[in-house]
């Protein structure tokens, strides 16, 4: 028998990328999204990022119900705005994170940060493990923070928050 | 009535006015989040006929001015209120995403977002599409459905969360002071070294406080002085002070001793009781923290410890008496003068009240980034191999001086903070001298005291500003003393998940019968990885589990053996529920051969009888050869007491598993796990042990793991697992009728052979022919 290594890996190398114009999605009444794409029609799709905290609109894989990739969108900025507008807010909801605007306490104790913070979301309180174990350094001036149930929360720009809040949060950078 | 969570009154008093009475409620909770992703309540209420989602505002923190106004934060105002009929919703889903999770209940073909909630509700909102799910379909909700506690995330005392859900204990409310008194409670079990210090350090101040009186007043005043009591009585006041000052050095010696032996002994007590604790705690207490802040918790919190007791606390008692005493004294003597020495205390407590805190955030900074350099020294050295394999060690070294960089930072801050803090301090405390020295001395002259006085006061002040120095470190001691008690202590406290019941169920001799109803598992909240799932498993049957990585297939194992407990569900061996089975019994006979064995250091003797101390040698050897690891061994230089080091690292991977077989062979358990056990061993090497698997499997209850097929040809029967769901179960004949995961399964392996010029049959394969 003859090998041949493509064909046995081909469903696993082959990367679909979804062109622009056969796209056409939609909201359900229900508030999902869904896609036609071409002939194929999805009733229910997900949007995931491939990079959520880099690039945020590059590079997003559609998948159906069942989770299976029907292909990946190489950058929201190809399509009409209504339909970047779509798969945006179903984005959003699924990488559901508050950006911080201000830390009006934070308080480190016993290896734990118990935090009050308003987010563009609202008011909140969380409790995160200690410094090393919940602030993701994104870059030199923007930080993720994980709560202990796996909540994330966002700091775009350290610099940015006013006097009080930014100087609670460099003493953990 | 049964439910998830208590109704607050505000949301009660809305229910009741939409004509939703108390007695109707059969299910609720409350969700943090709006549809449209605002932090707000939204509370999923159900009746036997209808779902009603009501949400309304009510600040999620209440009270803080900041937060806006403040009726917001103490009243309930409904903002939305809708129901849907139970029996037009055909499914309830509690569907997680990565930031959050939705509630979707599915109404004819639309699906649709009842509540959106947090990660934090994940558990309980899982829970609630369960039960909902049930109620949907008629079904009456028992005790039985709401014996999981009632969700209570929060202290009651301060309302901060839990940082630990699994311990109940919060850090912040924890008082420091009990902490205190709790280090202290390891000390009464040495009693007699703690009268004993305490009498040595009585005598040492008494006599540390005689000193200048007699140095000073007698000596000057007394035998100096013609009219003196001992008027020239030279020789003999020289011999006084002499001995004062000899007593007072053996009593500090003979101090100094005995505490030394103390402190060590407690740390040593510590020590000890935290390395009991950690063992004694649950798998997913140290999957959730790095090793490396562990290993930092066990050595230097427990040094911090040592040297409060050995530098702090005894210090702390000594400049006590001190400072009460010398005080005493002044006040006797010169009482004006000493209240105009004492004026600058005031400053000196502000000064350590306001300028303190600043020290001990950058000790506690400085301790945060000395222990992740630790983890990250921990982390390359473990991981050497992988560093060296790809020719990494320059990027290990930046990443090494990025964190060496910050560690000398903050070490660079706490020298900058405390280069100006104690001389501030010591000049504040340097102002008494010129005081006593120019009202002291205009006193001498015009007659009014002594200059034996004025010798003895300036002794005694600079004797006093000693402990008062001492006593705002005291401070920092105490602090960082507390912190590292709190680490200690919360390993010490810390319960395992996986806790045997009081009266558990003894089991010395299973049969192997396994039962697995509904159960469903997440290693995180907001994550399922088993899902409802039920199996049966005969005594002595040979179960194959198949599915691709992190379908679920070793949590299933990790539930079985309980090294995790089942969120919902329940697993039952020999018909009782694991949790009731005395965890002794229950250990001694699963034995467990995994991928990644883990060897001790020491003899492989010794690892092989790691599972069955009292082993006869014959025994060993016959495990071994069972294990076909016997002809290795005695190749070995030195056989049987050859010393493998960390991890094994001078043996291979095949022989490292094969004396993991031979350890479980020796164990002779009841019901045998193999999760991927032979997956680091060749084909040949595998067709070798597996004969020695198949003499261990027989007679046992087995549940074989495997990504290669031909590992599961004696299954009995196989399983196949996606997604944290069992899709397919039969035997190998079944499966390929089936034409389902398995065929395709079958189908790629084949396929993979192929690519290598490997023809198979499919019997072959599957291992069925031999």
């Amino acid at each position: 028998m003859s090998t041949n290594l493509p064909d046995a890996l081909a469903e696993y190398a082959e990367i679909v990328f979804l062109a622009p114009e056969k796209c056409k999605f939609s909201m359900t009444a229900g508030g999902f999204l869904a896609l036609e794409y071409g002939e194929d029609k999805f009733p229910v799709v997900s949007a995931y990022r491939s990079f959520p905290l880099t690039l945020g609109d590059k590079y997003i894989s559609i998948r159906d119900d069942k989770e299976k990739e029907i292909g990946i969108i190489v950058d929201l900025a190809d399509f009409s705005s209504d339909q970047a507008n779509l798969v945006r807010a179903e984005l959003e909801r699924r990488y559901f994170t508050p950006v911080v605007e201000t830390v009006v306490k934070m308080k480190e104790e016993f290896g734990y940060i118990y935090w009050e913070v308003i987010t563009d979301r609202g008011p909140r309180r969380f409790t995160s493990r200690g410094q090393h174990d919940s602030i993701v350094p994104v870059s030199d001036t923007r930080i993720l923070i994980l709560d202990v149930d796996g909540n994330r929360f966002d700091v775009p720009d350290v610099r940015l928050l006013d006097a009080k809040s930014a100087k609670l949060l460099e003493s953990l950078m | 009535m049964h439910q998830l969570e208590p109704i607050p009154e505000g949301v009660r008093q809305a229910l009741n006015a939409h004509g939703i009475t108390d007695a109707q409620i059969k299910l609720c909770a409350a969700g943090d989040m709006t549809t449209e992703g605002n932090f707000a309540e939204a509370w999923l209420v159900a009746t036997e006929q209808e779902l009603c989602i009501l949400t309304g505002v009510k600040a999620v923190v209440p009270k803080d001015k900041r937060f806006g106004r403040k009726q917001v934060a103490e009243q309930w105002q409904e903002v939305s209120y809708r129901t849907v009929a139970l029996s037009a919703i055909e499914e309830v889903k509690a569907q997680s995403l990565n930031g959050n999770g939705l509630l979707v209940i599915t109404i004819g073909e639309q699906a649709e977002v009842a509540c959106r909630y947090s990660n934090t509700m994940a558990r309980k909102f899982g829970q609630f599409a369960r039960l909902l799910n049930k109620l949907r379909k008629g079904e009456q909700l028992t005790e039985k459905d709401f014996t999981a506690e009632v969700y209570q995330p929060q202290c009651p005392t301060c309302g901060r969360l839990y940082p630990n859900p699994t311990r109940r204990v919060c850090p912040r409310c924890l008082d420091k002071r009990k902490l205190f008194m709790r280090v202290l409670s390891f000390m009464p079990r040495y009693k007699k070294q703690v009268i004993q210090i305490l009498l040595c350090m009585f005598a040492g101040s008494l006599l540390q406080i005689l000193s200048p009186y007699v140095n000073n007043r007698v000596f000057f005043d007394e035998v100096l002085n013609p009219a003196g009591k001992y008027a020239g009585r030279i020789f003999s006041a020289v011999l006084v002070m002499g001995a004062i000052q000899l007593v007072s050095i053996a009593a500090s010696i003979a101090h100094g001793r005995i505490n030394a032996e103390l402190t060590a002994r407690v740390v040593f007590d510590l020590k000890t009781s935290v390395f009991q604790a950690m063992q004694r705690l649950s798998l997913s207490f140290f999957t959730s923290k790095e090793t490396g802040s562990l290993m930092t918790r066990v050595n230097s919190d427990a040094t911090h410890l040592q040297y409060f007791f050995h530098d702090g606390f005894p210090y702390f008692i000594v400049n006590a008496i001190n400072l009460i005493g010398i005080i005493t004294v002044m006040l006797m003597m010169h009482w004006q003068l000493t209240l105009l020495v004492l004026l600058p205390t005031p400053l000196i407590v502000l000064c350590v009240t306001k300028a303190f805190p600043k020290l001990w955030n950058a000790f506690s900074r400085r301790w945060r980034h000395n222990s992740a350099l630790n983890s990250l020294v921990n982390d390359a050295l473990t991981g050497i191999r992988v560093v060296k394999a790809f020719g990494k060690e320059d990027t290990e070294r930046e990443r090494f001086m990025q964190r060496n960089t910050k560690v000398y930072q903050v070490n660079m801050q706490v020298g900058h903070i405390q280069a100006v803090l104690f001389p501030v301090m010591g000049l504040i405390m340097g102002a008494g001298r010129p005081i006593v020295l120019s009202i002291g001395g205009w006193q001498v002259i015009s007659g009014e005291i002594t200059i034996g006085t004025l010798m003895t006061f300036l002794s005694y002040l600079s004797m006093l500003y000693g402990p008062l120095e001492f006593m705002t470190h005291i401070v920092d001691w105490w602090s960082s003393c507390m912190n590292a008690a709190g680490r200690i202590f919360e390993i010490l406290d810390a319960t395992p998940d996986v806790a045997e019941r009081k009266d558990p169920v003894r089991l010395p001799n299973l049969s192997g019968h396994i039962e697995l109803n509904d159960v469903s598992f997440g290693y995180e909240p907001n994550k399922t990885v088993l899902e409802n799932i039920a199996l049966e498993i005969k005594p002595g049957e040979m179960l194959g589990v198949l599915g691709y990585s992190g379908a679920g297939k070793s949590t299933l194992v990790n539930l079985i053996s309980r090294l995790y407990d089942v969120q919902e569900g329940c697993i039952k061996i020999d018909g009782v529920d694991v949790r009731d089975i005395a965890v002794a019994d229950l250990r001694a006979q699963i034995g467990m051969v995994l991928q990644d064995t883990y060897l001790f250091a020491g003899t492989i003797m010794e690892n092989v009888a790691y599972a069955k101390p009292g082993a006869t040698i014959e025994e060993i050897i016959r495990a071994c050869k069972v294990a076909r690891a016997h002809d290795f061994i005695i190749k070995l230089p030195n056989g049987y007491d050859t010393l493998i080091g960390h991890r094994g690292q001078n043996l291979s991977g095949g022989e490292r598993q094969r004396l993991a077989i031979a350890r479980a062979i020796l164990h002779n358990p009841r019901i045998l796990i193999l999760d991927e056990a032979t997956a680091s061993v060749d084909t040949e090497t595998e067709r070798g042990i597996q004969e020695g698997l198949e003499s261990l499997v027989k007679g046992r209850t087995t549940i074989a793991i495997a990504h290669r097929l031909s590992t599961l040809r004696n299954a009995d029967r196989l399983l196949v697992i996606d997604k944290g769901k069992v899709v397919e179960t039969g035997t190998h004949e079944d499966l390929i009728k089936l034409q389902g995961h398995y065929f395709k399964m079958l189908e790629k392996q084949r396929n993979a052979l192929k690519i290598r010029g490997v023809e198979v049959s499919e019997h072959q394969l599957a291992g069925r022919a031999g």
